[in-house]
């Protein structure tokens, strides 16, 4: 139970294969309840098929996961009562009216007659679809149809709502409008988000905690800062006058630091593990350079998720194997 | 259970509604079939039409014909339109869904069958009725209606499942069309391939049988048949399965 709190997911050593695939590798997770977690990686990563496993729609091969303390195997049926889900499609009946497709699942959710009435509206008035309320969905753009999708998946109140990339083929106005909409609507209604994507940017804006998968194998979580500081160990960036070929080589040589670069004013340092700048800024003035401005790069999320991309792959090509 | 059903039920005739509304996507052809049978046929036939024994076969006939143009969508469509997953992500059971739809498909082919059979009484009484009233006989009618109601169940199970089996809307109307045939057809090819000694014979048996037990080993066919190719879409209708499809 991570910082004391109660678990909405809880998966160990998860694994699935699909024939000879194997899209889940002994996912182990621990997700609080209450925030927003973001499934990180890229297309076929096997973020599709957690969220199946979780839903209790599929069965793991091996491994153990419990959603809200139920068993995934076991208790599918009572799972999905209190999940809501945004699956790979919007998945609307495109003939019927926005209204009509609420009703539906609010009738599917047992939601009495009044409270379903206002809950709909509640809704479509915050995601700004109220006045298109009546027409057949096939009608709108894909932009209004994720947010209709969205606000189906926390129509019944869940406590758990999956978002599969809920911002996916959005244009850039578009999805600042719906992750503006998913963060109020997980910092008003309370519920826990597990969203995957591949968005960075979205992911670190939005997320109190992110993992990163790639092949079915959960290679970091943490938080975004938790991430972005494993990629930011020692890298300074050195705008200054003065650094010659001949000083970029010997400071490359320096144990304290990693790889140094130039281009123009720009001197770009790598620093070794627990290396300071401060000895390298002295060494460098001692060499008869001007330094206008030391800045120790700020890695961003993106950095994060490529370097352990990167680092995966290696080790996958190390181990001659495909993952 | 029941009330998980009706919720189905009640989202599939949203869709058959609009499809009913608009003229272009079935309406139409719903109308012309309906002035055809519910009018035309009856003014021409007269008291005819409600005393023919053929009417037996003609109303199940139509109710399936009706529900054949619906069913094979079921599963297929959602699957298509990608409405299937999120729709089992819900917590709707795998019966009621399945049963929902087949409900929904059973309740259009009869509303329609017997929406015609009322317009056409009324019509064959204004064209014809200057006699007296003209009514079916109260025996034959009831006979009608459960076979057209077990005609419906049976198309409809028949229906949903190929639908389970087919990743397309398209598909599942060509493997349906198929089915269809062989079953309508495959008896009569059968019995044709029979030598005109024992087809003869089998005539004289079935005629010494009497009318009322015909119709009852009739109802007790279409009741055993609809029921095991339910049972066989109940077991085959599994979320786990058809995320993966």
């Amino acid at each position: 139970m991570p910082n004391g709190r109660a678990l909405a997911i809880r998966a160990e050593h998860v694994t699935r294969d699909f024939g000879p695939v194997r899209a889940l590798d002994a996912l182990s997770l621990e997700i609080p309840k209450g925030i927003v977690f973001g499934f990180l990686g890229p297309n076929g990563a096997g973020k599709t098929t957690a969220i199946r496993v979780l839903l209790g729609l599929i069965d793991p091969s091996a491994g153990y996961a419990e959603v809200l303390g139920l068993d995934t195997r076991r208790d599918g049926s009572a799972i999905r009562t209190r999940c809501g889900a945004l699956l790979e499609h919007p998945g609307l009946y495109e003939r019927l009216s926005a209204y009509d497709n609420l009703d539906f699942y609010g009738r599917a959710w047992r939601i009495p007659r009044r409270d379903r009435q206002e809950r709909i509206r509640e809704l479509l008035v915050r995601f700004g679809l109220w006045e298109r309320r009546d027409d057949p969905v096939g009608r709108w753009s894909r932009g209004m149809k994720q947010k209709l999708a969205v606000a189906r998946a926390v129509l019944h109140r869940p406590d758990l709502v999956f978002l599969d990339e809920p911002t996916s083929g959005l244009d850039p106005v578009a999805t600042a409008g719906l992750r503006e909409d998913l963060a109020a609507l997980a910092a008003q209604e309370g519920v826990t988000v597990f969203l995957t994507t591949h968005n960075l940017n979205e992911a670190e804006r939005l997320c109190a905690q992110v993992g990163v998968i790639r092949s079915g194998k959960l290679l970091a979580v943490g938080s975004p800062e938790q991430l972005r500081a494993r990629r930011d160990s020692g890298r300074v960036d050195i705008l200054a006058t003065g650094v010659t070929e001949e000083i970029v080589r010997q400071l490359a040589s320096r144990v304290d630091v990693r790889a140094a670069t130039v281009s123009g004013d720009h001197l770009a340092v790598s620093l070794s593990d627990g290396a300071s700048v401060a000895p390298i800024v002295a060494w460098l003035v001692q060499h008869g350079v001007a330094i206008e401005e030391v800045r120790k790069v700020r890695a961003t999320l993106e950095d994060a998720f490529l370097d352990l991309m990167g680092a995966e792959a290696e080790i996958a090509e190390g181990a001659g194997g495909t993952t | 259970m029941i009330h998980d059903i009706w919720t189905v039920v009640w989202k599939e005739w949203q869709e058959f509604r609009d499809q009913l509304l608009s003229l272009r996507r079935g309406g139409l052809s719903a109308l012309i079939l309906a002035l055809i049978l519910g009018v035309v046929a009856p003014v021409q036939l007269g008291a005819e039409w409600v005393e023919s024994r053929l009417i037996i076969g003609y109303w199940p006939f139509l109710a399936a014909t009706m529900v054949s143009s619906l069913i094979a969508d079921s599963v297929a469509g959602e699957r298509e339109r990608h409405t299937l997953e999120t729709l089992l992500a819900s917590r709707l059971s795998d019966s009621a869904i399945l049963i929902g739809k087949i409900i929904a498909a059973v309740l259009y082919g009869v509303g329609f069958a017997v929406a015609n059979l009322v317009i056409g009484l009324i019509a064959v009484n204004v064209a014809h009725g200057e006699n007296g009233l003209i009514l079916f006989a109260p025996q034959r009618f009831i006979v009608t209606i459960v076979f057209t109601v077990l005609a419906s169940l049976l198309m409809a199970g028949i229906g949903v499942f190929i639908s389970l089996r087919a990743s397309t809307v398209k598909q599942a109307q060509q493997a349906f069309g198929i089915a269809i045939i062989v079953l309508t057809m495959g008896p009569l090819l059968l019995f044709n391939a029979l030598s005109y000694e024992t087809r003869t014979s089998l005539i004289l048996r079935v005629g010494r049988v009497g009318e009322t037990r015909i119709e009852a080993y009739v109802v007790a066919g279409l009741f055993v048949l609809s029921a095991v190719v339910i049972g066989g879409a109940l077991a085959r209708f599994k979320r786990g399965k058809l995320v993966l499809d």
